[in-house]
């Protein structure tokens, strides 16, 4: 775990309200594992007095990548870093996905911004030897990423509720489709569709399922006990023991797991 | 030049600390956690998430909400629980050379008691904080320290139950914190923190519902700085036991007005979150304020603003 001021190499809209950010971090770029995040200061005063969690999205050579939606003051301000600014990061954070040694096979299911930790996996998990299926849920053909920063060694399949790019629907309406061919699910997406992952879980038959949790968090670092969930084994602190979790081990119950 | 100071001068024990700056009860966890990113012996004092007799789960989700230069959190005193604490955690602590004092909470004065009297003699505890801004469920759930007489009452209960250091961590939400101040330098109480969280609320408007999943919270952070900075000088003129400061405490500037308002010493909070470095980085600037102002002992500037 690394606290540093990192250069900002690049920060560019790529999607309707989602912008990509490249920092130089050779301390994180090395050590950080998929489905890790970091903490960020989003602004230079004492305006807003938490660190904002987002997940690596990509690393390369000694530089690391974020994928994030501008939806409120702290990612606003993010947005309008430019080339050359310092930002002031807390990572890699959390537990990340991890691969069991006999899994071949994956898929990995991305809904909307979910994309962001996925594809560091994806791309990690392929130059391992593994295969890759990607499913990309979004709204619509516009919020779709460009499929040539994608892995190009996986298969990806595009997806939309609109069915304005690929085939229509949400990503969980073809888990049917692909889960009986793998050996490890991996998701990042809102609740509702690990829900509906619940919901379907029979017919994925005992593919196991990692999913990544979105709560509020305080320190990043399991010190103020803001981000704890429910589990089968007890209570469990997002940003440490998190944010992956199995999909069964998660306590669903009635009420929402990650309100925000 | 001398940074060191004596919160407890009364007690047998005494409860020496190498340097004023300390961090609060709830936003450094135990201790470890930290322990990766900052040197965390060279703090003055670490004090503990809040410990219950039995453990706690919390409050529902959301449990934090950030707000102009302030943010409100509902943990719900989750915690492993005061025998979990002894067999699992005071250990590494005894190993330390930073000393650690554990915050305390109940629900009855007897929970208190009882875990206090638990912590007495424990390897690595140097002192207990008594947390007095919890319900009373017994008594209509009006919290402890809104009333000098239930406060005293707590205060006295731990103080036959533990020989340790004692500091009791007032509440602002009070009318007149100066009387609660007295009723528990009278009951036994060996310094005093000041303070603990404001009461607030945040409503998010598109759910038309409170943010916190408890409604309501304690706001904490740079917005309330002044308003602990007065509370500090008002106790100060009142009770003549050391205090220690906080409420927004970021910079060291921030720490040395507490202290000229009448803090031996200070603890940092919410600032913690922002920049883990913030607790050292005031030390730091501690030290180069008194060497810039000849300053030797800090217990010269102590209360020096009061006039
Ligand atoms: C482990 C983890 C990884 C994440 N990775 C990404 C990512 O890669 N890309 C991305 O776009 N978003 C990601 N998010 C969500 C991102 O943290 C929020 O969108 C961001 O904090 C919003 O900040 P804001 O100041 O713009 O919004 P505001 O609404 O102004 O924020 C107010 C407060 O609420 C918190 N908050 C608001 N929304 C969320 C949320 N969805 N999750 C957690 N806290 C929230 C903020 O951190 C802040 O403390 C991740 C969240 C977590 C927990
Ligand atoms: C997330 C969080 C958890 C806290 N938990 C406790 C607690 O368990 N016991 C306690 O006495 N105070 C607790 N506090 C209060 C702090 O110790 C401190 O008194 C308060 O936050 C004001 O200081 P600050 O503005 O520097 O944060 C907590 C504060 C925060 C932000």
């Amino acid at each position: 775990m690394f606290l540093l001021k990192c250069q900002v190499l690049s920060n560019e809209q790529l999607l309707p309200r989602t912008y990509l950010m490249w920092l130089e971090a050779p301390q994180v770029a090395s050590s950080v594992r998929p489905g890790q995040f970091a903490m960020l200061r989003c602004h230079d005063d004492l305006v807003r007095v938490l660190r904002r969690p987002l997940s690596i999205h990509a690393v390369d050579g000694d530089r690391v990548a974020f994928l994030y939606r501008a939806i409120g003051a702290g990612t606003r301000w993010l947005a309008n870093r430019r080339r050359g600014d310092e930002i002031d990061m807390l990572g890699p954070l959390g537990n990340g996905f991890s691969i069991t040694g006999r899994s071949r096979r994956l898929l990995l299911l991305a809904g909307g911004i979910g994309l962001a930790p996925l594809k560091f996996l994806a791309e990690s998990a392929a130059s391992q030897g593994h295969q890759v299926v990607l499913l990309v849920g979004t709204r619509n053909t516009a919020e779709q990423y460009p499929i040539d920063l994608l892995p190009s060694h996986g298969h990806v399949v595009k997806i939309t509720e609109d069915g304005s790019a690929g085939k229509k629907g949400l990503v969980t309406d073809f888990i049917s489709e692909f889960a009986p061919e793998v050996d490890q699910a991996f998701a990042c997406g809102p609740e509702g569709m690990y829900r509906e992952l619940m919901r379907v879980r029979g017919s994925m038959q005992s593919v196991p399922v990692q999913v990544s949790l979105e709560v509020r968090m305080g320190c990043g670092i399991g010190a103020c006990l803001s981000c704890t969930i429910r589990t089968n084994s007890g209570l469990k602190h997002v940003c440490k023991d998190g944010p992956v979790f199995d999909l069964d081990d998660i306590d669903w119950g009635a009420a929402p797991v990650c309100r925000i | 030049m001398d940074l060191r100071v004596q919160l407890a001068p009364k007690n047998r024990l005494g409860l020496t600390l190498g340097n004023p700056v300390m961090v609060a009860s709830g936003t450094f966890g135990y201790g470890m956690e930290y322990a990766g990113v900052i040197d965390v012996q060279r703090l003055g004092a670490i004090v503990c998430k809040g410990t219950t007799l039995k453990p706690r789960p919390g409050n529902a989700e959301p449990r934090v909400a950030e707000t102009a230069s302030g943010m409100l959190n509902a943990i719900g005193l989750e915690n492993p629980g005061v025998d979990a604490l002894i067999r699992d955690i005071a250990p590494v602590w005894a190993e330390w050379r930073v000393p650690v004092i554990v915050n305390i909470a109940g629900e009855s004065i007897d929970e208190y008691r009882e875990v206090a009297s638990r912590l007495d003699g424990v390897d690595g505890i140097s002192g207990i904080e008594v947390n007095i801004s919890c319900p009373n469920i017994e008594k209509g759930s009006v919290e402890f320290g809104t009333s000098p007489d239930l406060a005293a009452e707590v205060t006295e209960a731990v103080r036959n139950a533990s020989s340790l250091p004692l500091m009791v961590k007032l509440t602002p939400n009070v009318t007149d914190i100066g009387v609660v101040a007295k009723a528990v330098v009278r009951a036994g109480a060996d310094a005093l923190t000041v303070c603990n969280t404001l009461r607030g609320m945040a409503v998010d408007i598109v759910r038309r519902r409170p943010v916190l999943g408890n409604i309501c919270g304690g706001l904490s952070g740079p917005a309330i700085k002044p308003v602990a900075l007065y509370l500090v000088y008002a106790v100060s003129k009142a009770v003549d036991v050391p205090i220690v400061g906080c409420g927004g405490i970021s910079s060291a500037t921030d720490a040395i007005e507490f202290i000229m308002a009448g803090a031996s010493a200070v603890q940092v909070g919410t600032a913690t979150f922002l920049d883990p470095r913030a607790c050292l980085n005031i030390l730091v600037g501690i030290e180069d304020f008194m060497a810039r102002e000849n300053i030797l002992t800090l217990s010269e500037i102590v209360g020096q603003a009061r006039a």
